[in-house]
Order: C-alpha cells, then sequence, then structure tokens
C-alpha cells in the first residue's frame, strides 16, 4: 500500500478532521519535552479501541511504523516519530470511564490528564499517586508508557504500583486484556510487565488504577543548609532514623536562586542547598515526624527548618519546585536535563563528581532531584545554537550517567529511555540481557512496527569497535520559559 | 539408549557440569523430592548461574525437564508434573549479595531463606515486609516465583512492589537480568514482574535485589486490635468503615470463626492427620467473626487508633502475645495442612466489594460437598486463604474435591478467581488447579515460549 492511499485508510477509520498531514500542522508533534527535528509523517487521533485496533491492523500488514503518543511532555524522545512513522494521538480519548470510589478503582482512557484524574475523585476522598512535575498536561497513558514517577514517589511508588489492569491493543490489532481491578495473579502479570515498556509493546487503550486515600493531614518542611553536602548527608540520616517521608526533594544553591528569581517561592538566597520535605498520614504521625525530621536536619547542621503554617505557603514552596525548569530557562538559552539515579548514599561523592565534570567541560551544571530515593536531575546549561556546547554538553552527561552506573546506579529513573539513552544500554545490560528482552518484545511487536528504534541500542557496533556508547543527539531542552517538562 | 543408560549419561553430565557431590540419584533421597508423587531422575545442586546455564542448556538439548525448587514448601502448588528428570536445587546460590542499610536495598543469592535474610537485616532494625509459615526453609526464588503475600501485605504491598532487580537463567540457559539495585530504576523491560508469580515457568531466578523497609517498632509499638462480630455482614462493615477512615494499620486481617482453632501459636503435636480432633477446641456454635488490626506507633498514635476503632474492638494485644497473634495468622494454611491428611486449600483473590460474595460461595461450596470450611483473609486486598477441611467420617472422593471448586467458580463473584494452593494427587486429575487468569493466554504461552522455548521448565505445571 502506499502512503497516500494509507492515509485515505486512516481518514475513512476515524474521520477526515482526526488526520493532520499539513506541514505545518505535523510541525507541532515533531519534539516532546525537548527539541527534535524529525516530524511525523501524519498524525492521526483516534476516538475508540476498535479505531485503534483497525489503525495497527492496516499499519501492520503494510509496515509503516506507528508512534502513540499522550500530551508531548515526555524528556526521552519516547512520543517522537523516528524515521518519519505515523503518530496517534490520544487527544480524543479522554474520558474517564468509571470511578469505583469502594474499591478504589479508576477506568480510563489513555488521554486522560493525570491531575484531571485526582481532580475528579477528590470529591470520593481519593487520588491517583503518580505525580510528575507535568501533571497538569500529562496523559495518564504516557505515565503508563513510561512508568513515571513524581516527588511523592519516595513513599507511595511509581506509576506501575498502581496499575492493576489494561486493555492493550497488539501491533497486529489484536485486543487483549491484561489484570483488572482485582491486582491479585493467576497467570504472569502480564499488566505489570507492560507498564513502563514505552510503547514497545501495544498499545493501553483502557488502564484500571487504584486510587489512594487523600491523607487525613501533612505537612511541608523547609530545611535550609549552609552546604550541599550537609543536606546530602542529612537524606539519609532522615531514613535511617526509619522515617520515609512523602517526598523530599534537594536544591542546590545555584538552583534555588534561579528559581527564587522567577517564583519567589521563599528560598534563602544565600544558602547552599534546601531540602524540601512532605509528610503525609494521621495527624499526629504528621505532628511526630515533621518534629524528628527538624531535630535530624538540625543535627546534621541544618541552618533553620522552616514548616509551612498553612496550604498556601506549603503550595508557595512546590511551586518553586514544580517550576523549576521554567525558572532555569529565563537565564539560559537551552538546558539538558538528566534522570540518573544513584544508592542515596552516593549523594555526596556524585554531586562532587557533577561538579567536577561541569568544571572540566566547562559548562553550568544546576542541581535538583528527588533525593530520597538517589534520583538525580543535573541540569546542564548551554546553548543550542553553538555546536560546540552542544557537543559538549552531551559528552558532559554521558560522564554523568556512567558515573551513575558505576556507583551502582541506573540510567533513567522516570523519564525513560527512549531514542536519548538506548545507545548508553549497553552501560548497564550485557548482550544476553538485551537479547532476552529483545525476545519478549518479539513476542508483540516482532516487525518493530510499533515506536521503532526506541529503548534498544540500534546496533553493535559500539561493542564491537569498543568505542564508548553515547547519548544520541536528539533530545535536548530548549530551556522554554513556562515549559513544564515532567521531572 | 535404554533407561538405565540415559539415567546414566544425566547424572554423569550434571556431574561434569557440577561435582560429583552434587548430584543425588539414591532412590530415597530422591523420594523425598517427589512432587504429587512424580520423583525426579536426578537431583543437582548448582553452585552457581553458569552451572545453572550449563544444566539448562544441557537439559534443552535432551527433551529433559527441569522443576527448580528452593525449600520445597510450596511445590504442593501447580498441577500434576508431566515428569522431572532433573530436580534443580537453589540451595548453594545463598549469599547475602549486598546490603547497604543506608540505602535500604540489599541483594540476596536465590537459595538464601526468609530467615537468613531477615537476620541480616535485622542488625539494622530493617526487614523485608514478608513472613511465611517456614522462615528457615523458605527460600528468596522460591518466594518470588510463588508471589508470596501475607497479611503484612496490606500495609506495605507485595514482592512485586519491593522486588527491584532480579537475575535469572532462561530455559534455553542463557543468563539474563532486569531492574537494579536502586529503588527507582526504569531502564529496559520490568523482568521482575514476568519472574514473580511465574512459578518457575520462565526462567530459574539465580538471585534478586530488594527495597527493605525500617522495622515497624522503629515508630514506637505495635498494638493489634481485636474486633468481634457475631455475623460476616457486621464484619463487612466495620471493614468498609475502616477503610474510609484515616488509619494506616499494617495489617487488617478476617479471621473466620472456623478458623480460630488454627491459630495457635505453636504447631499442634504429631497426631494422626486423618483425625479430625481441634488441639483447642471451638465453642460448640461458635459464630464469632473476627478482624485484627494491626497498628505501629507512639502510644498517641496508639490512642487514635483505639479511638477510631471505637466499641467493636473487644481487646488489644501487645508484646509477646500480639506477636504470637500474627506468627499464628502466617501459619493458618500450614496448620491446617499439618493436621488434615484429605485438605484442600485455595486462594481466593477478588476485590473489596466482592469479598462478602466470595466468603459465602466458598462455605456454600464448602458445606455442599461435605467439608467445613475455614479462612483467613487480607480484607481490604481481597484476598482469602480458605481451607476445605474434610469430615472427620467419610474421607472424601477425589472427584468431590472437583465438585467442591467448580462449584465455588460458579458461584464466585466477577472479577474474583479461585487457585488450589494444595489438595490430594489424585483429586489433580479431575479439575484444574489453576483457575482461568484475568489476562490474555496466548499472549502468556508466547511469553512462555519467548523465555523457555523447547519447555523445559516445571513442564505441565503451569502455563503451557
Amino acid at each position: 500500500m502506499r502512503f497516500s492511499s494509507f492515509i485515505r485508510h486512516l481518514k475513512k477509520i476515524c474521520g477526515a478532521a482526526a488526520v493532520l498531514e499539513r506541514a505545518e500542522d505535523l510541525m507541532l508533534y515533531e519534539y516532546d519535552g525537548g527539541i527534535h527535528t524529525s516530524a511525523p509523517r501524519a498524525v492521526v487521533f483516534p476516538q475508540t479501541t476498535e479505531q485503534v485496533a483497525r489503525i495497527m491492523r492496516l499499519a501492520a500488514e503494510n509496515k509503516f511504523p506507528i508512534v502513540p503518543r499522550g500530551a508531548g511532555t515526555g524528556l526521552s524522545g519516547g512520543a517522537l516519530a523516528r524515521e518519519g512513522g505515523v503518530i496517534l494521538g490520544f487527544a480524543r480519548m479522554n474520558r474517564i470511564l468509571e470511578i469505583d470510589a469502594a474499591n478504589q478503582r479508576a477506568v480510563v482512557q489513555p488521554g486522560v490528564v493525570n491531575l484531571d484524574l485526582s481532580n475528579a475523585t477528590r470529591p470520593n476522598g481519593l487520588y491517583f499517586a503518580p505525580d510528575p512535575s507535568s501533571q497538569k498536561s500529562c496523559t495518564i497513558g504516557g505515565n503508563v508508557a513510561e512508568n513515571s514517577g513524581g516527588p511523592h514517589t519516595l513513599a507511595y511508588g511509581v506509576t506501575v504500583n498502581h496499575v492493576t489492569g489494561l486493555e492493550v491493543v497488539l501491533p497486529d490489532g489484536e485486543v487483549v486484556e491484561f489484570g483488572g481491578k482485582n491486582a491479585g495473579l493467576c497467570g504472569y502479570d502480564l499488566a505489570g510487565f507492560f507498564v513502563g515498556s514505552e510503547g514497545t509493546l501495544g498499545i493501553a487503550t483502557k488502564i484500571t488504577v487504584r486510587l489512594m486515600r487523600v491523607p487525613e493531614s501533612s505537612a511541608t518542611l523547609l530545611a535550609i543548609f549552609n552546604s550541599i553536602e550537609d543536606a546530602a548527608h542529612t537524606v539519609v540520616a532522615i531514613t535511617s532514623e526509619g522515617i520515609t517521608p512523602a517526598a523530599l526533594e534537594l536544591l542546590d544553591g545555584w538552583t534555588l536562586r534561579a528559581v527564587e528569581a522567577a517564583a519567589h517561592a521563599g528560598y534563602p538566597l544565600d544558602s547552599g542547598a534546601v531540602l524540601l520535605i512532605e509528610v503525609e498520614g494521621l495527624s499526629e504521625v504528621v505532628a511526630e515526624q515533621s518534629e524528628a525530621i527538624r531535630r535530624v536536619c538540625m543535627q546534621q547542621k541544618a541552618r533553620e527548618v522552616r514548616r509551612a503554617k498553612n496550604a498556601a505557603e506549603s503550595q508557595a514552596l512546590w511551586a518553586g519546585r514544580k517550576n523549576a525548569f521554567g525558572a532555569v530557562g529565563r537565564i539560559s538559552p537551552s538546558f539538558y536535563v538528566q534522570d540518573g539515579v544513584i544508592p542515596r548514599t552516593r549523594v555526596p561523592d556524585t554531586l562532587r563528581e557533577i561538579e567536577k565534570i561541569g568544571k572540566r567541560y566547562n559548562l553550568t551544571i544546576g542541581n535538583i532531584f528527588h533525593a530520597g530515593d538517589g534520583n538525580l536531575h543535573p541540569l546542564i546549561l548551554f546553548d543550542q545554537r553553538v555546536k560546540e556546547q552542544h557537543d559538549r554538553t552531551l559528552a558532559a552527561a554521558r560522564d554523568i550517567l556512567a558515573y551513575c552506573v558505576s556507583v551502582g546506579g541506573s540510567l533513567t529513573g522516570e523519564h525513560g529511555v527512549g531514542m536519548e539513552k538506548n545507545e548508553l544500554m549497553p552501560l548497564l545490560f550485557s548482550d544476553d540481557d538485551l537479547e532476552v528482552m529483545r525476545r519478549v518484545r518479539d513476542c508483540f511487536n516482532p516487525d518493530s512496527i510499533l515506536n521503532p528504534q526506541k529503548v534498544f541500542p540500534t546496533s553493535h557496533r559500539c561493542r564491537e569497535t569498543a568505542a564508548t556508547p553515547q547519548i544520541t543527539d536528539a533530545v535536548i531542552g530548549r530551556g522554554m520559559q513556562g515549559m513544564e517538562p515532567r521531572v | 539408549m535404554s533407561a538405565a543408560q540415559s539415567q546414566i549419561s544425566l547424572a554423569a553430565e550434571l556431574a561434569s557440569i557440577c561435582g560429583e557431590e552434587q548430584v543425588k540419584e539414591d532412590a530415597t533421597t530422591l523420594a523425598a523430592f517427589a512432587i504429587d508423587d512424580v520423583t525426579p531422575a536426578a537431583a543437582v545442586s548448582p553452585g552457581s548461574a553458569e552451572e545453572i546455564a550449563a544444566i539448562l542448556r544441557f537439559a534443552s538439548e535432551h527433551d529433559l525437564v527441569v522443576a527448580p525448587c528452593g525449600g520445597c514448601t510450596a511445590q504442593a502448588t501447580g498441577r500434576i508434573p508431566e515428569r522431572i528428570d532433573i530436580l534443580l536445587r537453589t540451595n548453594r546460590l545463598n549469599a547475602v549479595e549486598h546490603y547497604d542499610p543506608g540505602d535500604l536495598t540489599a541483594g540476596f543469592g536465590a537459595g538464601t531463606t526468609l530467615a537468613t535474610l531477615q537476620e541480616t537485616l535485622a542488625k539494622n532494625n530493617q526487614f523485608l515486609p514478608l513472613a511465611v509459615a517456614s522462615p528457615s526453609e523458605a527460600t528468596i526464588g522460591g518466594l518470588l516465583a510463588c508471589a508470596a503475600q501475607n497479611a503484612l501485605s496490606h500495609g506495605y504491598g507485595g514482592l512485586r512492589d519491593f522486588c527491584i532487580g532480579i537475575q535469572f537463567v532462561t530455559g534455553d540457559g542463557k543468563l539474563a537480568k532486569g531492574g537494579g539495585r536502586v529503588v527507582k530504576n526504569v531502564a529496559g523491560y520490568d523482568l521482575m514482574k514476568l519472574l514473580i508469580g511465574s512459578y518457575g515457568t520462565l526462567g530459574v531466578i539465580t538471585s534478586a535485589n530488594f527495597k527493605v523497609f525500617p522495622r515497624p517498632e522503629t515508630r514506637g509499638q505495635l498494638r493489634t486490635y481485636m474486633a468481634e462480630f457475631s455475623s460476616l455482614s457486621e464484619a463487612m462493615v466495620f471493614g468498609d468503615e475502616l477503610r474510609l477512615s484515616p488509619l494506616e494499620p499494617l495489617c487488617v486481617e478476617l479471621v473466620s470463626p472456623r478458623a480460630l482453632e488454627y491459630l495457635a501459636d505453636q504447631p499442634a503435636p504429631a497426631r494422626n492427620p486423618d483425625d479430625f480432633a481441634p488441639a483447642q477446641p471451638v465453642h460448640v456454635g461458635e459464630e464469632t467473626w473476627r478482624i485484627a488490626v494491626r497498628a505501629a506507633g507512639s502510644e498517641t498514635v496508639l490512642v487514635r487508633y483505639h479511638r477510631e476503632l471505637g466499641g467493636a474492638v473487644s481487646r488489644e494485644l501487645n508484646g509477646e502475645e500480639e506477636s504470637a497473634l500474627w506468627r499464628a495468622v502466617t501459619r493458618f494454611a500450614a496448620a491446617v495442612a499439618a493436621r488434615h491428611r484429605n485438605q484442600m486449600l485455595l486462594q481466593i483473590d477478588t476485590i473489596p466489594t466482592a469479598v462478602e460474595a466470595a466468603i459465602l460461595a466458598a462455605q456454600q461450596a464448602a458445606v455442599d460437598n461435605n467439608f467445613i470450611p475455614a479462612l483467613t483473609g487480607t480484607l481490604m486486598r481481597g484476598t482469602l486463604t480458605v481451607a476445605f477441611v474434610p469430615l472427620s467420617v467419610d474421607p472424601p472422593s477425589a472427584m468431590q474435591f472437583a465438585t467442591a471448586v467448580s462449584a465455588l467458580r460458579a458461584a464466585l463473584p466477577e472479577e474474583s478467581r479461585a487457585i488450589v494452593l494444595r489438595c490430594p494427587t489424585e483429586a489433580k486429575r479431575h479439575f484444574d488447579v489453576w483457575d482461568n487468569g484475568s489476562s490474555d493466554f496466548s499472549s502468556m504461552q508466547a511469553v512462555r515460549r519467548a523465555l523457555d522455548p523447547k519447555s523445559v521448565l516445571n513442564r505441565g505445571r503451569f502455563i503451557v
């Protein structure tokens, strides 16, 4: 089938208005949380599972690559059409199908916005726990594909811990069910396995999620430190006390000054680092834990620990954290955010290493991260227009990730591998590990029709020539003010 | 080649991989390892993942069937094996591979027992929120393969929530891994999810990494509130209120009237298992349903629990009495199995709103087929452990088990499943111990073929 006739079929399936093919329309879909050069050949917006299945069947028969896409807030290129595929957008599949309050479940279409679900279930005293910073715009389908996290995953886990069932359209167009409302197993946990597969196994068209009870009480604390080392040691000290805060975020001095200038969150400008800590639960527990955390922070040489007096103060403190990337965009023409993970006891030496890497490449690197689970988000500032700076940035990012892996960590904690880090996968996984993963992918997506050239290294060249694996020159944040990438 | 010759070459081949002293082929040893009366042709204890890979490659080449085993505490679960050529023991893979208390992460060889794991973590006041009846025998690999869960799963979630990395060998002998050593990680496919609950049919697990937790005692003290009800429906109302309350208990466990007699802390003394003679006779006409709510915290926090739980609570348990109760709850199924030869144990998974209907279905199916029902349940997860205890007078026939199971499944509400964890081998020939899963079966078969292409692992017992 020729591509033009494929388009005609898509229009027949979804309606002419649901297919975009003009260059100026496609431009909106050529990037995600960053900038990219590869435009899709078309974008189609199905409205039903049946339409998705028909599209997939047609695409599989004719070997046209398909890339599912939610809100396009991803940071690893997962929702970009490499090699000019067709994007399947879920903007029209955005209904909450059921809220089953008694069983603490909701059934949603993939295009439902993360925060919209929590807003809809809050009258029942329930919410959806995964809270990426992009939660005002990112979709639950995208959260499922990327196994998204967020600050509160420290206590409540990532997306996979909150998904119990999926309806999936396989690349050959077959519609299957994995799991359901019942979280118990009989057979393999295909729903759990599917979450985080980055659109390489199938397309989730219906998602059953677990809802959590809104806690009775919460407290937001801001611990202020003269040095980032003290802040880093405090993270370990808090968890060693047996306290698991709901969230435990660290901003270094450079980043908090950038944030303060833009968001006026109330972070002190002369500090070396701050920890933003949230505890939730029974009011008695919150009172005790807040006090215990304050004591630990002071023992670890905190200059001061402030507690938000009310919801407005708490929101202001969080606004600083959640809008940090936009704030950095005011300062630098471009930035590149990384997502390495390290054991939390290695935070201090990893921060020293990042500083060294910054010096080596003559780059400013800010640090903002989910300290409680060791998930770093180093922000490398550069100017995208200067090729040489761009290359130095990629090299520095690669060195940071290699260091994370060398201390027992991982390439990515929540942004996914996508087309950004797929060539780095050999740092973590052997050829055999990757082959076993490929075998499972091939059960579902044997011709790689769905989201091709993602997650897995595209060639074995790196190993054969013993050359160092490189970050794909593709996904660089453009530091646009007001952007809300998922971090 | 005659059977005797192939026997010799099998033992010799295993010896060449693992050393002669690691291969057992004497009848007495092998008989002790029989699963559903199927005796393995040889038992071998490899010392490394590489040796396991060599064994599985050999098995794949020669169409042999391998049954992986840890402490053999849950081998009663599953269909009758087609045959067992090699019983592959993981007992020598018992190293603590890493333990970083500050990171709250630890990695263990698959053959490490749960007791050893907990002892290791206890040195730093940490633990894995999992308890089983025989912690000194049950191994990490086995617990993962069976997706073990218990009362603590209410507050902490299950293994799928805290296993962060896994190493295993595929059926055709490839070493593979998923995840890693950090608590947050989305690099590569989540192979942990596939292996957990795969009952040894996708690979032989060789080691696993976990997120571990501070012991609940670090929050203050442990207390259990025992609420009593004269009927199941009253207990369910209490459960609904508890779900809506702001309380965050560690465990919420339902105990049926008949289950109480199996909740003695110490196992009953050895007796003829054909007799039905309760060690602690239940008061005739015992109709009390109980819900045990376990909480940890300071006195201030525990006072709040007392206030919120209200008048239904008849007793508060502390100290040794409190921990004894939870040890006993953990041992419920094992206690039933130890006392009655012809018992049947099932696990029912359902959703909270269907728990009451599922329990009524189980009770009816038991009584209609001359069994006495006894059950405990992790109420809000909708996981019930149900015992069908035979009446002492008439040993049940094989068909009686089959009839009871199909009656139960027919009466279960939507979104519910019943799997048989244990029943007499002869009964297994008459029905399927596995229920229809909710996941697409052909997808599961495809995954099985991808990771165990020659169907070497536990052939016939789970997904075929």
